[in-house]
């Protein structure tokens, strides 16, 4: 796949031959330098942007087709919250608007045996789940920022999809605060096994969260190594102070150092 | 979390009166005005202006009557103010109400349109530089006497303060917003019913507040171009001037601006209603 901004010799190639298959169920982050197109592959997965060349499939449909049966969770880097909505309305307003998806939904190949195995709970519940449950009614402007940014991922989750996309939803709270949002995360992401493409810059974000660990490079963008983590689930703080979870750790930086020092070459 | 948050759709090319903190328009709480520190000032600020007045009375009596004369003519003919003030008011209301619908409807259209956005608005940036007051004689020529040269003088006046502000906050939905409703693909009715009209609410509360006051201008210069007509504080100033009675003229003008806080407070306080999520609602 190939995504270019501009045409001519003032072009960004944002992408270049980038090629990537997600098995159904899998955490997979995305992590590389500053401008290598980690956002631009998500936004043509999310379907708000079209590759150039070649083609995206999610669960075997274009993003254009997965969007309009909201099949996408999309948790941008900020929460995105509507600041006149409550919580609760800012969760439920995605659900109740494109009403024609549940009918596209049943037309998606798998998606209702998918949907059957994902756990039947409320908007209530996920947001008491998520510790929102006092806040239901308050507005955006009335929370912390790491509770903003629970609610934007419980309002992707409350949408059922089949991929959740987020673009380094934590990069903007601190220390604490991220590893709570991680915590919540995996906890929701363990009852629910969806698809996960989660960006980040942080290494140990990356090798806590997921399943496989993407790097990229840039000029132009580019995947250079795919690792697999191989730890047990579910991954709480002692596993982080173990070495096996130290050893992932400096093999994905080695990774990225590599692909750093290739693009200067 | 403001309106401000994030990239939003589009750099503007045209600058709008930004849904800002506006202090002066805010009247705080009533109690506020308990303490000397804030009655006093504009109180001492008021007996100078008075005194400034009084000294110009004596020295340029055929300028300025005396402040005395002008509260007598107020309360001794209060029926003839109030029935002309409500005739200057309902034709400011009307066609600020027409003008306000034209505009919005047109800058939805912008907004939904590109090809309309390119063909109004560097059209509408210039007209809203353009004093249309000017053709207010013109109009009078054309429509007569009756309310229409009114109406559309003071709607043209609305107009494109109205259109310039609601089809930028039509646009001031933040990116990211956009992109986590479009990944749901919701529609463009959906997106402009939840998103975008709400986002443009604090760009057309500004617009209302330059507004308001403009069609209360609007309306008396269309009164006084139009030299035959019987009601309205316009048609009474120049009345007024012609047969000299200055204290009638200062006692419609001294109307006119308490028309205009009593507007201005109305648009405040709807504000606060509707606006209580925002930023500029809160003070
Ligand atoms: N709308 C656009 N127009 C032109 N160039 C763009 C656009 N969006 C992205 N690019 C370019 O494409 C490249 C990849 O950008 P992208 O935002 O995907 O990088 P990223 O990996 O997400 O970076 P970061 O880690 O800083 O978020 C960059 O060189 C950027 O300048
Ligand atoms: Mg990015």
């Amino acid at each position: 796949m190939r995504r270019a901004y501009g045409a001519g010799r003032s072009a960004t190639v944002a992408l270049d031959d980038v090629e990537l298959t997600v098995p159904p169920g899998r955490f997979v982050s995305l992590i590389g330098p500053s401008g290598c197109g980690k956002s631009t592959l998500l936004r043509i997965v999310a379907g708000l942007e079209q590759p150039d060349r070649g083609e995206v499939l999610v669960h075997g449909v274009a993003p254009a087709e997965a969007c309009a049966a909201k099949m996408v969770g999309l948790v941008p880097q900020s929460p995105a919250l509507l600041p006149w909505l409550s919580v609760l309305r800012n969760v439920t307003l995605p659900q109740r608007l494109n009403s024609g998806a549940a009918r596209r939904r049943e037309r998606i190949p798998g998606l209702a045996a998918r949907e059957a195995a994902a756990p039947a709970r409320t908007v209530q519940e996920l947001l008491a789940a998520a510790g929102l449950g006092e806040s239901l009614h308050k507005l955006p402007a009335e929370l912390s920022g790491g509770m903003r940014q629970r609610v934007a991922i419980v309002r992707a989750f409350a949408l059922r999809p089949d991929v959740l996309v987020m673009d380094e939803p934590f990069s903007a709270l601190d220390e604490l605060t991220r590893e709570s949002l991680q915590d919540q995360l995996l906890a929701l992401w363990e009852e629910w096994r969806t698809t996960v493409l989660f960006v980040t810059h942080s290494v140990t974000e990356a090798v806590r969260l997921s399943d496989t660990v993407v790097v990229m490079a840039r000029g132009p963008g580019r995947i250079v190594e795919t690792v697999g983590i191989d730890l047990p689930r579910p991954r709480d703080e002692g596993l982080m102070r173990e070495r096996r979870f130290h050893a992932y750790e400096d093999l994905v930086r080695d990774r990225l150092r590599r692909a750093w020092h290739s693009e200067a070459a | 979390m403001s309106v401000a948050e994030g990239r939003t759709e589009e750099a503007s090319d045209v600058r709008p009166a930004r849904p800002s903190r506006m202090r002066f328009g805010h009247p705080r709480s009533p109690l506020a005005w308990l303490r000397p520190a804030v009655w006093l000032p504009p109180a001492v600020m008021l007996a100078v202006l008075a005194a400034l007045w009084s000294w110009g009375a004596r020295r340029l009596p055929y300028l300025l009557p005396p402040l005395r004369d002008v509260g007598s003519s107020l309360t001794g003919n209060p029926g003839y103010y109030l029935h002309n003030a409500l005739a200057t008011l309902g034709e400011a209301a009307a066609g600020l109400g027409l003008g306000f619908a034209g505009a919005f409807v047109l800058a939805v259209l912008t907004s939904e349109l590109l090809l309309v956005r390119r063909a109004v608005m560097p059209v509408a940036v210039v007209l809203n530089v353009t004093p249309v007051v000017a053709i207010a004689p013109a109009l009078v020529v054309a429509f007569g006497f009756g309310p229409a040269p009114k109406l559309i003088i003071t709607g043209l006046i609305c107009f494109f303060p109205i259109l310039i502000n609601t089809a930028t906050g039509l646009r001031s939905v933040p990116q990211e917003v956009l992109h986590v409703y479009r990944s749901i693909d919701a529609g463009r009715i959906e997106v402009l019913w939840h998103l975008r009209v709400p986002y443009a609410l604090p760009y057309v509360f500004a617009a209302l507040r330059i507004v308001f006051p403009l069609s209360v201008i609007g309306a008396v210069v269309a009164e006084m171009s139009a030299a035959g007509s019987t009601r309205g504080l316009g048609t009474a100033i120049s009345v007024a001037s012609s047969m000299n009675q200055l204290p009638v003229v200062y006692a419609s003008i001294a109307v006119l601006a308490l028309m205009g806080v009593a507007l201005l407070l109305a648009v405040t306080l709807v504000e606060r209603r509707v606006l209580h999520w925002h930023d500029s609602a809160k003070d």
